[in-house]
């Protein structure tokens, strides 16, 4: 007797729909899919999912990617700072803007100073358990750790499509992986919330991301 | 007379198989085709072993046993060939063995599941989810990544990078550019003729054994597990260790620290020629004689 009640679990769902069900779980999945609507039309969608994900992978046409590229530049020039060159709008620089910017250029070049000028304590700018006063190089890994975290996030969303295609033991090694990397990250972040000017700190943050961004690259590799 | 002519005959018959290179035992052909000999070759073993040897001829031959219930597919033309076993059916492939010979200034980009690696001479990419990785000899350049196994490198090359998750990754040999990485696994690195080298992990520990080479630049970086640098008596190093947590050892005595703030060691080793940074979360770093 089949029960019709309990549903088909995700991952019976997801092996049965990519062909990986275990031989002594086959036939008591299909003989539930036969007689539970439900459950046969989410193997079903899934099966469909992960076929259209297949045809995704394959080499795009230039004539698509043409059509791909307008709303997309109209997206970016819509977030830029300054506009790609002819859809400027042209606008005046009077005095008053002129005297803004020569104060803003004034404070900045101030701020410079008072962060470079020498301290009494000489400090190591590879200190790590210190705050660096270089806040150029600060900034620099701050946009390097930014930009891994961005990428890693793009590779997450890939990996969860991706996910039902995987190996189930590749899933849990990944998901073990990330584990470790998501802890350093996480220690990282609160020392930084502590010590927000620590270069080396943030080095450090940039470096698990990268981590993170390669381990994933190494999940989507896998198969 | 007839005994030495059978002698030169038997050892003619020894040349020509060492010259072919290619031994019986590895198993019946499977593929043999002519290519160029920059040709590449894209592998696809999921599970088994895959042995790929370079050699000397403007050919690829494959050799060995493949499983029962999978097919190998094959495809290309003289500047390259892509070649994988198939399962018939769904789920877990059974185990195939092959032995690929192909030409030494080929490349091949060769990926496996559970199966393991072994290169030798050969160059390209090397990739697997938790198979062993196992390279040697005279390359171009290598990358080689798995998930979970481990990869013992002993090559000699102007690039190289790995990566593996808990898997001990070996660094030997003689190459010059090296960016290695694990997550868990320990990394161990006994090459002396690195010039540039970074070395990453999370919670593995990195040991570095030897005598860093003049001019050479060394970066590793460590988030909870230990760096631990043993380097000979004639090591020149300018080191620069720190750490935000870790204890910081120097295990040379007579050498004071040019600068030791609570969490950072400077110092020189002889003249000071090879530059060591290690940076570390909360693992501990130790430098010692070797």
């Amino acid at each position: 007797m089949i029960d019709l009640t309990t549903h088909l679990t995700e991952d019976e769902r997801h092996t049965a729909a990519d062909g990986t069900l275990p031989a002594e779980r086959r036939a008591s999945v299909e003989a539930h899919l036969a007689g539970c609507d439900t459950c046969a039309a989410d193997v079903a969608r899934i099966t469909e999912f992960m076929k259209r994900t297949r045809e995704l992978t394959q080499p795009v046409s230039t004539s698509s990617l043409e059509e791909l590229w307008s709303p997309i530049r109209t997206r970016i020039e819509a977030t830029k700072v300054v506009s790609l060159g002819g859809t400027s709008s042209k606008r005046s620089t009077g005095p008053l803007a002129l005297f803004a910017l020569v104060g803003i250029s004034a404070a900045m070049l101030l701020a410079t100073l008072v962060l470079r000028a020498p301290r009494h304590a000489p400090q190591d700018a590879a200190a790590i358990g210190q705050a660096t006063p270089d806040s150029s190089a600060l900034r620099a890994v701050t946009d390097s750790a930014r930009a891994y975290e961005a990428e890693a996030q793009i590779l997450l969303d890939r990996l969860e499509i991706q996910r039902a295609t995987l190996r189930p033991e590749t899933v849990k090694e990944v998901e073990r992986n990330l584990r470790t990397v998501d802890v350093a990250i996480a220690e990282l972040k609160d020392a930084i919330a502590r010590d927000p000017r620590n270069t080396a700190l943030r080095q450090l943050l940039a470096t698990s991301y990268r981590q993170k961004v390669e381990l994933l690259k190494r999940a989507a590799n896998a198969g | 007379m007839r005994v030495d002519m059978k002698r030169v005959a038997i050892a003619v018959a020894l040349i020509a198989r060492s010259a072919l290179g290619q031994n019986a035992a590895d198993g019946p052909v499977l593929e043999a085709h002519r290519v160029s000999p920059t040709a590449s070759l894209n592998l696809y073993v999921p599970a088994g072993s895959v042995r790929l040897v370079a050699w000397d001829h403007d050919s690829i031959v494959v050799r060995g046993e493949k499983s029962k219930n999978d097919r190998i597919f094959f495809g290309g033309g003289p500047q390259g060939f892509k070649m994988g076993v198939e399962s018939r059916s769904p789920g877990e492939s059974e185990p195939s063995n092959l032995v690929v010979y192909m030409p030494h200034a080929g490349r091949v980009s060769v990926r496996t599941a559970s199966a393991n690696i072994v290169g030798e001479g050969v160059s390209g990419t090397f990739t697997s989810s938790s198979g062993n990785i196992r390279l040697s000899g005279v390359v171009s350049s290598v990358e080689a990544e798995s998930m979970t196994g481990s990869l013992d490198l002993d090559l000699t090359t102007p690039w190289l990078r790995a990566r593996t998750g808990d898997g001990h990754l070996l660094i030997r040999g003689a190459p010059q550019d090296v960016d290695a990485s694990t997550i868990g696994g320990t990394l161990d690195v006994i090459a002396p003729k690195v010039m540039r080298g970074q070395f990453v992990s999370v919670s593995g520990d990195i040991h570095w054994v030897g005598s860093p080479a003049r001019g050479a630049v060394f970066d590793f970086s460590n988030h909870s597990g230990a760096v631990d640098l043993a380097l000979s008596a004639s090591a020149s190093a300018a080191l620069t260790l720190s750490s935000v947590s870790g204890p910081i050892e120097n295990g040379f005595t007579r050498i004071r620290p040019v600068a030791s703030p609570p969490r950072t060691m400077r110092f020189n080793i002889g003249n000071g020629d090879a530059h060591v940074s290690v940076r570390t979360f909360k693992g501990a770093i130790r430098v010692r004689p070797e």
